[in-house]
């Protein structure tokens, strides 16, 4: 150990050198970062039902569909058609959208005993302006049910613009103007704007601001711990300066391996903040508090009894976040657990080669004069007076009574467990205000919910057996009470053989069929309904409810169906969102497990190994083991739900929680061996590495409860469970382990007698 | 006091020669190019659609055709074979007839959309319209350009999608060679090349190419074997010939 310090003191000014050289590097990619607001592109792949979806998705062109929803009392106005036709109007013509639709340019097909009669539903140029026209309107549209509930709510009170987007355009760039004009003209009406480019532009301002607000309020917090507990300039400059360009080179590698900044992972450099200052502030504590003439030697004594307890600290840190790599289901948490672990070995190569390097390459040791007050300091020190003595005195005194509260409280959290609920659906992860939110809520209440359903059907879509099959697939879907409606080239083909004068039915030739598809080649929706090759086509359809329960169900339903009438010339396929939240929904489960049992046993592992002893592995996994028993009992009865950022806390306060019980089990090892007496060893331990834990535990949890300001509702859970799991782990390594020590060691006595 | 009175005079009949010079050149403009384009008594020919995706892919379809007059058409497809047979015939005021062997009937189509496709194709129902240009655009002469009279031109119509065309025409002949549609919000969203050949009396347009720049999309028209004035009568132009 000593060599590597040696070596570190000698070569510090290479090590400055790289550091830096690095960090200019990493920090000029940081200009190139992107934001992907695509929540859809965060599906895995090896889903075959999330990439289906996302592959119809872009088949179909459904990812650029858009929406604006127009709300008032009553639609039936001829002031409202007018702000509806601006809108359109006004779409038309921007760049990159491709077509447009809504209730002033929206083709009304009549069919009578003669023919058909091609027209506008309403002539934009002629809007109906007496209250008689509004009212044979309003009773013509409700007639037909291509209209009710898709281009109007049921209750005439909202309607619906849609538009979609050319394939090359920047579909978050006409997102935003399209916005941007739709808000300057001022309409009295309640806009909404609906649709995944519409919902990117409001999640990746949503990135943003957690990025520029949350930011700043964590660095200046911790800074403001380091300085209430260092009281001295370097104190908080160089964790802070660690953490910065720790989160900085992994900001840049993000960029360089072509990752992109999602909604999860725009916390990285919070959570880097929180995690990565805490090695620099071990190593700085104990380069203060070695003694010796020589100031180098002091530094590299320093640094070697440092080198292995700060390693072990983050190793099982970033094990804590690597683990969810083997379980998370969406590809931003996965790459969210990557880099965060990434930047949590920076954090710790910083903290033990480029803080040393600097402190012996400017000199910076800490004055002498401080040499004298050190033990008044110690001895004056309000955590150690008003928290630890007390705490010493408790546990020497009533062992078992701690044991019991503990074993009780972990009894309660037992039952709490079996309280807590999933949560997978995506607009829950909004605010209640926010806007892709409320409008997601208006979708739903108005027009029969955004959540799309696709059925695919593969075989030779202008047979007759083919196109009955998705008529009779639609009508079962319809009976479901989460289906309002559904649409298919099938429909279209109904409706054009009703227009020769056959009835609304599939014709029973292919020959007619073939016919038919003269009128419907080149229609502007064919593209969404039907591929260019006539091999695949898909019903398209909406589903209501947002229960994951009514989704399983529903599920259900349609696969028996699937069974019993899929076939070789018409193999039917189902996707969706329903389909997948359910994937996500049993995923969240099984992710959970298999992080957490991967973290353990790495830990126990990693510990048992650095001790030397599997049983003292096992004793430093009890106190953090009963704070995740004791986590999941406060979700149930909290009723915070496992979501896809809260499925990550058990497996990250493991991580960060294990390294309290460490120092505590090495700091008393230490003194047990020197001193012989256990309840000394014991009261020196809780003494001195309870402060730095107790540091810890504070600075730690107040950069996660800074998180409690995200706008993303999943890591306002995750900030708050994490912090609380700081607090817990620390609680657990400060009262839990040593009772455990101490009952150990007596017990160990009395065999040894 | 004379020479101001004078002055003012000259410059008034300046401004009013100068203003009717302008707009008689757009219009007479026009007038040439109606009867380049509908001279013709009567017209049969074969033609061919073709229609190429963004993504390069072909499709394409084959029809005999009649035209009488500007205003009546018979279109009867030959190819592909599951759509030969297929005929429409369009009549003045938006009215076509679709006939459909398959079904052994005919069905009348009205439309009054001006901006659906017509049949698929880059074309639409405004675009085939076989209106005289002069009833449907007013013209103003932009500039020459060589041989060709680039020239402006606004529908008359508040109901056309387009709030402009730029046509260049032959400066001789005054065949167009080549337009561009602009939608409301002044966007160029479609052009159209034309090749031009001379059959007796008359300018064919043998090969016109329509891109439609939002979708990529396009589609040639060629057209062979074409036969001027052969006599076609109303007779030829009725559903029952539609039939046939």
């Amino acid at each position: 150990m000593n060599k590597i310090a040696d070596l570190i003191v000698k070569l510090k000014w290479p090590i400055i050198v790289v550091v830096v050289a690095l960090t200019i590097f990493f920090g000029l990619q940081l200009k190139n970062i992107h934001i992907n607001s695509d929540v859809i592109s965060s599906l895995p792949d090896n889903d075959p039902i999330a990439k289906l979806y996302k592959d119809i998705g872009e088949k179909y062109g459904g990812n650029d569909m858009g929406m604006i929803v127009l709300e008032t009392d009553d639609i039936f106005k001829t002031e409202v058609f007018e702000h509806i036709k601006q809108i359109t109007d006004s779409l038309k013509v921007t760049k990159g959208i491709l077509t447009v639709s809504s209730l002033t340019d929206i083709i009304d097909i009549k069919t009578s005993e003669f023919g058909l009669e091609i027209g506008k539903l309403v002539d934009e140029y002629d809007l109906p302006d007496t209250q008689a026209e509004l009212d044979s309107l309003k009773q013509y549209i409700y007639s037909k049910d291509m209209y009710k509930g898709s281009i109007i709510s049921e209750d005439g009170t909202a309607t619906l613009i849609m538009f979609t987007m050319l394939d090359e355009a920047d579909k978050q760039a006409v997102a935003a103007i399209v916005k941007n004009k739709v808000e300057q003209m001022n309409l009295p009406e309640k806009v909404y704007y609906g649709g995944l480019p519409m919902m990117m532009n409001d999640v990746s301002d949503l990135i943003m601001a957690d990025i520029i607000w949350l930011l700043p309020v964590v660095f200046l917090l911790i800074a403001l711990i380091l300085y209430l507990s260092f009281r001295s300039k370097r104190g908080v400059i160089f964790p802070l300066l660690t953490a910065l360009i720790a989160v900085v080179w992994t900001l840049g590698l993000m960029q360089i391996s072509g990752y992109e900044l999602t909604m999860i992972s725009n916390n990285i450099p919070i959570i880097l903040l929180a995690v990565g200052s805490a090695y620099s502030i071990h190593v700085l504590n104990r380069i203060n508090q070695t003694y010796d003439k020589d100031r180098k030697q002091a530094l590299i004594k320093a640094l070697a009894y440092i080198f292995i307890p700060v390693v072990l600290a983050a190793v099982t840190t970033a094990i804590g976040f690597v683990s969810f790599v083997f379980g998370a289901y969406l590809t931003m948490i996965r790459d969210f657990g990557i880099f965060t672990s990434i930047g949590t070995v920076f954090a710790l190569l910083l903290s033990l080669f480029f803080i040393p390097a600097v402190i012996s390459a400017f000199s910076m040791y800490k004055k002498n004069t401080d040499e004298k007050q050190h033990d008044n300091e110690e001895q004056s020190n309000f955590i150690s007076k008003n928290i630890l003595k007390p705490l010493v005195n408790l546990l020497f005194k009533h062992p078992k009574y701690t044991l019991t509260a503990w074993s009780l409280l972990i009894l309660l959290s037992i039952g709490g467990m079996f309280l807590i609920k999933t949560s997978v659906n995506m607009q829950e992860y909004f605010k209640k205000d926010n806007p892709t939110r409320v409008s997601e809520d208006i979708m739903q209440k108005k027009f029969g919910g955004s959540q799309p359903v696709f059925v695919v059907f593969k075989g030779d879509v202008q047979s007759p057996e083919f196109l009955n099959i998705m008529i009779k697939t639609e009508d079962y879907m319809e009976e479901s009470p989460n289906i309002s409606t559904t649409q298919s080239v099938a429909d279209l083909v109904e409706e054009m053989n009703n227009a020769m004068g056959e009835g609304k039915h599939i014709p029973d030739t292919k020959e007619k069929i073939e016919q038919l598809w003269f009128l419907l080649d080149g229609q502007d929706i064919m593209p969404q309904l039907v591929t260019y090759e006539l091999d695949e086509a898909i019903i398209q359809s909406k589903f209501v409810s947002t229960d994951t329960k009514a989704m399983e169900e529903f599920i259900d339903y349609m696969n028996k169906f699937i069974d019993e009438n899929s076939t070789e010339n018409c193999q039917i396929q189902l996707t969706g969102m329903p389909s997948v939240y359910v994937r996500m929904n049993e995923s969240l489960l099984s992710s959970q497990a298999s992080s957490l049992i991967i973290a353990i046993l790495f830990v126990l592992i990693i510990v048992g190994l650095i001790l030397k002893s599997f049983s003292k592995g096992v004793y430093a996994t009890i106190p953090i083991i009963a704070t995740i028993a004791v986590l999941f009992g406060f979700m149930g009865f909290a009723g915070i739900s496992l979501d896809i950022a809260t499925v990550l806390v058990a497996s990250i306060a493991l991580g960060i929680g294990i390294d309290y019980s460490i120092h505590v089990i090495t700091h008393f090892n230490h003194a047990l061996k020197e001193t012989g007496n256990l309840n000394k060893s014991l009261e020196d331990t809780i003494m001195i590495s309870g402060k730095a834990i107790i540091i810890n535990v504070v600075s730690v949890a107040a950069g996660f409860l800074v998180l409690l300001f995200s706008q993303m509702v999943p890591l306002q859970n995750f900030g708050l469970l994490v912090a609380l799991s700081m607090i817990g782990s620390g609680l657990g390594a400060l009262t839990l382990l040593p009772v455990i020590l101490i009952l150990a060691n007596r017990r160990k006595k009395i065999t040894v007698k | 006091m004379r020479l101001v009175k004078l002055s003012v005079l000259v410059s008034v009949l300046f401004v009013l020669i100068g203003f009717n010079t302008n707009a008689q050149d757009g219009n007479t403009i026009l007038k040439k190019l109606d009867e380049v384009m509908y001279s013709p008594k009567d017209m049969t020919a074969k033609t061919k659609i073709i229609l190429i995706d963004k993504a390069g892919k072909q499709k394409s379809r084959e029809a005999l055709t009649k035209q009488k007059g500007t205003d009546k058409r018979l279109f009867r497809f030959t190819a592909p074979a599951s759509q030969a047979g297929i005929a429409t015939l369009s009549l003045p005021n938006d009215v076509m007839y679709l006939y459909m062997p398959a079904f052994g009937k005919e069905r009348r189509i009205s439309s009054s959309v001006k901006s659906q496709k017509f049949a698929g194709t880059d074309f639409s129902y405004e675009d085939m319209e076989a209106k005289l240009f002069v009833n449907k655009y007013t013209a103003k002469l932009l500039k020459t350009e060589g041989n060709l009279l680039v020239v402006e031109l606004k529908p008359k119509s508040p109901k056309s999608s387009y709030s402009k065309i730029i046509v260049k025409l032959d400066k001789v002949n005054y065949y167009p060679t080549y337009m561009e549609f602009y939608d409301k919000g002044g966007n160029k969203i479609k052009t159209a090349t034309y090749k031009f050949e001379k059959i007796g009396k008359y300018w064919n347009a043998k090969e016109i190419t329509m891109v439609d720049l939002k979708k990529n999309h396009k589609t040639i028209m060629q057209m062979s074997d074409v036969k001027y004035d052969t006599g076609l009568t109303d007779d030829d132009f009725t559903v029952r010939k539609l039939k046939q």
